[in-house]
């Protein structure tokens, strides 16, 4: 039986949005049913910021009531379960049994699916890779109604089109993902208060084959001589022996998230210039260079225990702006970059910098070389400036991330993606010839006809 | 103690066997779709590491019922929870000219309840212990028009579980009667409900456990449903009878 629900859909980021015809299957043949009369969006929790799992042409397919757990090899960590299982599973189950998510984005509210479908990377990106270094195979229900397993080995083509393929080759039903042994729920972490962007690439080259986790928090407001301080934070997983006696208790009980909420959009921009600035020196002033124990919810998902943190960014929405440029002239890039949102003066509240590995599905964002996100309220004046930061970025072979991403136009994106998007269309085409799977993004992009 | 879930695909019925779980009780899942409930079964295993077993159950098959639960107590004899979720909402203007489906209602709501429930407490009131809790609705607590047929089977039950509360009270059996408002599941996706007024499973079936721990009567689930129904049930009969609810 179908079941659709029209729903005013957006992002993370709330811009766009458009209206949607909303299904939450509690099986695969009624993606089926859907598959056979109107172009189908896979959707997870929509942590993705943009119109990625959009799609106003069609109807977008809920994978939140298939996420059940189907089996675990204790011994070796590896764990088979539905799309729709999300990291805050994953860790609730695996931790105490001393297992991790191998890669974690920033927020624990995404599934298994969208962490597929995004490629997504974390703090230990140069040295681990992304989350399909560690997919041993997935199952995926393909435009012609068939599900196919896929792994290195099996239908490899649309393995590699998957991973980072944003959910345009089907809909992903499960995952056999292998996870990495832990010894206890902390981070032993290494503060580094630095002062300039020099700086922080020399300690990236100093430090980050030591450390597992190694990421950069940048000021995108201060200049002068104040501009491009930044924190380095690295760590790595302590083992349980080291840790300080108060965290041993805790490192073996069960961690249960307090949360507070921001109930409703802030009708008016909380994030001014004044804020921002303030916002950015607060954090530079706090920080020191210390050396601690940090448990991992709060390592790694700083901003989950407020509820919908996006909504003071006003009911406009915010544009996050992920670029990675390559290694060599890495610096330069950057410091170009971060001149120009200096100069825009509308400061990004969160900017983070980190040094990326190698490439690995088709159309997936990281390769080696220097990250840099930020997000900017959308305002007048925001897209013009994310237009001239895509020309620098193209200037030194970079590109964006499509997950995060609500601006790109289909010329952009195709010298950006060069030379991949057209080995991916090969294989879309190959799996999916009538563009059944078809999204906001994918439109927009070009990668789907409109 | 483990529990017994009728209706254990409903995502009320998993959430409140989660809270049983999370605390080490084993969980018998009862339901028309082994495939479904071997696969909850499963995956409560591994997030609970607690024991879960799966039985077949149809509410309407009454022949069946009393087999089924000498087998539940046979494979499980430490019963000491049981959880009536199942129930079907139908379509009232169908059921209006209908009477298939009007049937369909008031069996799956009422009838199913009593031929199954009855079976239960026999087997608890003999033991002198256990715990039953049915899921009744809000819907049961004024006819409306919109939904009178399904709402007329929920009162029902109401007055059923009552009553039984009522006859065990003597043999110290509890029976708790659960009326949630509107639960964002299935059986309400995709209507046009105020969506303040929306429970996620997970708080309903929290409440559901923590009301049969306690030994509670009549719960109603999220709390300000009591409120609610309060001022609905107020409305004189004269004026009610004009409104379109
Ligand atoms: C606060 C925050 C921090 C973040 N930090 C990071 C980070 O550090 N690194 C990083 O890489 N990303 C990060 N992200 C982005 C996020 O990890 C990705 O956007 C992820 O894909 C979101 O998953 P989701 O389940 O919400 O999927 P959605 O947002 O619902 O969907 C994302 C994409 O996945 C596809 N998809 C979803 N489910 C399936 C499925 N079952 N089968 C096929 N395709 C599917 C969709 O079609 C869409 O293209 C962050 C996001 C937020 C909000
Ligand atoms: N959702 C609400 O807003 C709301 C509000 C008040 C009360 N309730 C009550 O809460 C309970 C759970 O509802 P829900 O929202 O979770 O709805 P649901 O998803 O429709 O679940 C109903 C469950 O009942 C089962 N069922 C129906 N007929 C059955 C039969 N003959 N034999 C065995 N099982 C049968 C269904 O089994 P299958 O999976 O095999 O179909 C299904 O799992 C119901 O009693 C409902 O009336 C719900």
């Amino acid at each position: 039986m179908k079941k659709l629900a029209e729903v005013e859909l957006s992002g993370f980021g709330k811009f766009p949005k458009a209206v949607c015809q909303v299904s939450r299957p509690l099986n695969i043949d009624e993606i089926r049913g859907y598959l056979n009369e109107s172009s189908v969006t896979p959707r997870g929790l929509g942590r993705s910021y943009g119109d990625a799992a959009l799609n106003e042409k069609g109807i977008v397919t809920e994978s939140v009531l298939m996420n059940r757990f189907l089996s675990f090899d204790e011994s070796r960590g590896i764990v088979k379960c539905e799309a729709g299982v999300t990291y805050k599973d994953l860790l609730d189950t695996f931790v105490l049994k001393g297992w991790f998510p191998p890669v974690t984005p920033g927020t624990k509210y995404v599934t298994i699916g969208g962490a597929i479908a995004s490629d997504v990377h974390g703090k230990n990106h140069h040295i681990d890779g992304s989350i399909s270094n560690f997919v041993k195979s997935f199952k995926i229900l393909s435009a012609s109604g068939e599900i196919l397993k896929c792994s290195r080995t099996q239908n490899s083509d649309l393995f590699w089109a998957t991973v980072g393929g944003m959910g345009l080759t089907g809909f992903i039903t499960e995952a056999e993902i292998q996870l990495k042994k832990v010894d206890s729920q902390y981070i032993n972490n290494k503060t580094l208060k630095l002062h300039n962007i020099d700086e922080l690439f020399e300690k990236f080259e100093e430090f980050n084959e030591d450390y597992l986790y190694s990421v950069a928090w940048l000021d995108t407001v201060a200049s002068g001589s104040k501009y491009g301080r930044n924190i380095l934070y690295l760590g790595n997983h302590s083992s349980y022996n080291k840790l300080p006696e108060k965290f041993k208790n805790k490192s073996r009980e069960r961690f249960i998230e307090k949360k507070i909420a921001v109930p409703f959009e802030i009708p008016f921009a909380t994030l001014n210039k004044l804020s921002v600035t303030m916002f950015n020196a607060a954090i530079y002033m706090k920080e020191k260079n210390v050396e601690d124990y940090l448990h991992y919810d709060k390592y790694f998902y700083p901003l989950d225990f407020i509820l919908n943190w996006n909504h003071i960014y006003s009911k406009n929405g915010l544009i996050q702006y992920q670029l990675n440029v390559p290694e060599e002239e890495g610096k330069e890039a950057i410091d170009k970059i971060l001149k120009k949102v200096v100069a825009y003066g509308g400061g990004s509240f969160l900017a983070v910098l980190k040094k990326m590995g190698d490439q690995n599905g088709i159309l997936s964002f990281p390769f080696k070389g220097y990250t840099l996100s930020m997000d900017f309220p959308v305002r007048k004046g925001v897209i013009q400036m994310c237009k001239q930061l895509d020309a620098i970025v193209l200037d030194y072979d970079g590109r964006t991330y499509l997950t995060k991403d609500s601006i790109l136009d289909e010329t952009t994106f195709k010298k950006m993606y060069d030379g991949l998007w057209q080995k991916w269309l090969e294989i879309k085409i190959k799996y999916d010839p009538y563009y059944k799977f078809s999204s906001n993004l994918g439109r927009r992009i070009g990668l789907c006809p409109s | 103690m483990p529990l017994l879930v009728l209706g254990a695909n409903s995502l009320i019925a998993q959430a409140a066997s989660a809270n049983f779980a999370e605390a080490g009780h084993e969980i018998i899942f009862a339901g028309r779709n082994k495939e479904e409930l071997s696969k909850i079964a499963g995956d409560f295993n591994i997030r609970y590491k607690v024991n879960c077993l799966t039985e077949y159950f149809d509410a309407l098959d009454y022949a069946n019922h009393r087999k089924f639960v000498e087998t539940v107590f046979t494979i499980s004899p430490e019963l000491n929870y049981a959880l009536i979720v199942f129930g079907y909402l139908g379509t009232q203007e169908k059921a209006q000219s209908d009477f298939t489906e009007a049937h369909k209602i008031i069996n799956s709501n009422y009838t199913g309840v009593v031929s199954a429930c009855e079976l239960i407490a026999a087997e608890f009131e003999s033991r002198k212990k256990g715990s039953i809790a049915i899921i009744s609705s809000v819907a049961g607590d004024r006819g409306r028009q919109s939904n009178y047929m399904y709402g007329s089977a929920k009162a029902g039950l109401s007055a059923y579980s009552q009553g039984l509360r009522n006859r065990l009270f003597k043999s110290g059996v509890n029976v708790l009667t659960i009326k949630p408002g509107f639960v964002d599941t299935p059986m309400t996706y995709g209507m046009p409900l105020p969506k303040l007024l929306v429970a996620s499973p997970k708080k309903v079936g929290k409440d559901i456990y923590k009301a049969m721990i306690k030994g509670k009567n009549v719960i109603y689930t999220p709390f300000y449903w009591w409120w609610i129904m309060k001022i609905v049930k107020s409305i004189p009969e004269t004026i009610f009878k004009k409104l379109k609810l």
